[in-house]
């Protein structure tokens, strides 16, 4: 068996006792921001930590989708996009990000949704191109190494699998989990800004002694550092969870989500808790 | 109607310049050996295969590149803040950035290549000398194109970001582009140019890169000469594409039912790329067909 078939040996399992910490942990954040809040704002505060906590968990959450081959791919050994899974998903997410930060003029709703098309259609056109490359530049046909036949399409795989390798390209069932991870990252990195932005936009004019348009640039600045950071946050513990390389949502490691998203909230509680405190306490 | 019009040249303008800068960044993570295939370059020595390969990989090339576009735009935007004139604040903010990341290909090839000593891997002094300024020249290019679209969607556009904020996030975008499209064709086929075409490359075969060229030792300039005609020019389309048509669909369809219509035309555009994707799939298998007869497949 060679190493990229190797099954993993405890990284799959499920620790339910460490779920359970992280989800106490998750709750005394929760309790200490409302806590320290001021009486008069704390449920804005509440509800902003909230907002924060749901995106980093459909970022961690969305991560999970998107096929991610690395090292092998690039050499055609395994399938997925040849490049790191956090990378991959900052991409895709990032790009989500700047198209619902554009529309946060239009409400909540249409902003995170916008986000999340502009996630999904930058892995659109990164997945289409990915199988472009691989069928006109190599002439290698895309095939899963770990189903029998596509979950989507019925396609069988086994026979497409050039000799020596774990498959390679993105086969459909790939495509469309790029696509959901996108999606939801995109939609939880722009949910994340718009609660950061309504929170500074309310907060800092008291605070700097200054009126909203002043402080407008410096909100749109604070609030679109904290969602890039707590973006990155999220994939890179996801990207711990998934360790190496997934093909998408019919791979055996996709299972391993519920460990994801509890780390990915309580990873976003503590980073929610420092974005909102600098500027309420 | 001057607004969306005015709009739509600024798009395309954006849209010509991502496409510029993909293709340069490809091109020049592929002469660094900077994506993921590099981990070839690093372990050939160890598998007893010194090459002339250019060692660089300073970080995955979303990172690295979300570092230098932002450090482009950062600069810029200083400069333009002491009433510098922006084309040449963001060439002088380029320019910068382009030291900064000669210095970080410097000392990765110089660091990564001693770590070989042990294998017999040597550092070569004339390659670091005739590599790192190519790549740099590529990297300006990439960073230049980088930071001006940002500049149009933030001054002419009126996206609400910082243009640092931008430089970040599309310098990330821009390397998850050119690594997600660009690797596979160094990888799997310059680095493996002597494995079969229409194959992925057997895992035994992992560490015997070609290192001889049609004259003496291949060297990364030869390798970025080869990538150049297609892995460039795809990775090239793909963040122009990624780029114009974020920006075409709000542009033109933003105010169309309170922000609905961008998100509709969204859609439609995503499912047309599943489209072309699942007909690119089918073509593949028909074309090529199957390795082995299905009954011989092993699960």
């Amino acid at each position: 068996m060679s190493a990229v078939a190797a099954k993993p040996a405890a990284g799959g399992a499920m620790n339910p006792t460490a779920m359970g910490v992280g989800i106490v942990i998750l709750l005394i954040l929760v309790g200490a921001c409302y806590y320290i809040a001021p009486f008069d704002s704390r449920m804005m505060v509440l509800s902003v930590l909230i907002g924060i906590i749901l995106g980093g968990v459909l970022i961690g959450f969305g991560v999970h989708f998107v096929p991610v081959g690395g090292a092998p791919a690039a050499m055609g050994q395994a399938p997925g996009i040849a490049t790191g899974v956090a990378m991959l998903a900052a991409g895709g997410g990032l790009a989500g990000l700047f198209g619902g930060a554009w529309a946060a003029e239009q409400g909540t709703v249409v902003a995170v949704v916008t986000g999340g098309i502009g996630g999904g259609l930058m892995m659109a056109i990164t997945c289409m191109m990915v199988n472009f490359i691989y069928v006109f530049g190599m002439g290698i046909p895309a095939a899963s190494g770990k189903v029998k036949n596509d979950p989507i399409t019925g396609d069988s795989q086994a026979e497409f699998k050039s000799q020596g390798t774990e498959g390679h390209g993105l086969p459909f069932i790939s495509f469309v989990g790029g696509v959901i991870g996108g999606l939801l990252a995109g939609a939880g990195g722009t949910l994340i800004y718009l609660m950061l932005l309504d929170l500074y936009k309310a907060t800092l004019p008291t605070m700097m002694q200054a009126t909203e348009t002043q402080i407008l640039p410096i909100a749109i600045s604070m609030a679109g550092m904290f969602a890039v950071g707590m973006f990155l946050v999220n994939s890179v513990l996801t990207a711990y969870n998934i360790t190496g390389t997934i093909e998408g949502p019919h791979d055996p490691k996709f299972k391993r989500w519920p460990r994801s998203v509890v780390a990915s909230a309580v990873a976003s509680a503590l980073c929610g808790v420092v974005a909102i405190l600098i500027v309420v306490m | 109607m001057e607004h969306i019009v005015f709009g739509i040249g600024i798009t395309a303008l954006t849209g010509a310049l991502a496409t510029v800068a993909g293709a340069a960044e490809d091109t020049e993570s592929n002469i660094g050996s900077q994506g993921d295939p590099n981990s070839q370059v690093q372990l050939a020595p160890q598998m007893g295969f010194l090459h002339r390969i250019f060692n660089k990989a300073v970080a995955g090339e979303p990172p690295a590149y979300g570092l230098w576009c932002c450090l482009g735009a950062g600069l810029a935007w200083a400069l333009m803040a002491m009433q510098i004139n922006a084309v040449l604040a963001i060439v002088l903010g380029c320019i910068l950035a382009v030291f900064v990341q000669g210095v970080y290909a410097t000392t990765a090839y110089l660091g990564r290549t001693a770590s070989l000593k042990k294998f017999g891997q040597p550092v070569f002094v004339d390659v670091l000398k005739s590599m790192t300024t190519v790549t740099m020249a590529h990297a300006f290019v990439a960073i230049f194109c980088t930071v001006t679209l940002c500049y149009l969607m933030n001054a002419a556009l009126g996206h609400p970001f910082p243009l640092p904020l931008l430089g970040l996030v599309w310098g990330i975008s821009l390397g998850a582009a050119g690594s997600a499209v660009g690797n596979p064709y160094y990888g799997k086929e310059r680095q493996y140019q002597n494995q079969k075409f229409g194959a992925g490359v057997p895992i035994s075969a992992s560490g015997n890169i070609v290192r001889y060229a049609e004259a003496g030792e291949r060297n990364s300039l030869d390798n970025g000469f080869f990538t150049a005609k297609l892995g460039g020019p795809a990775s090239g389309v793909c963040f122009g594409l990624i780029v114009f048509l974020e920006l075409w669909r709000t542009i033109l369809f933003e105010h169309i039912a309170a922000g609905w219509g961008a998100i509709i035309v969204g859609i439609l555009m995503i499912l047309i790329f599943t489209i072309i994707d699942r007909y690119i799939e089918v073509w593949a298998r028909k074309t090529y067909g199957p390795y082995t007869k299905p009954e011989e497949a092993s699960s």
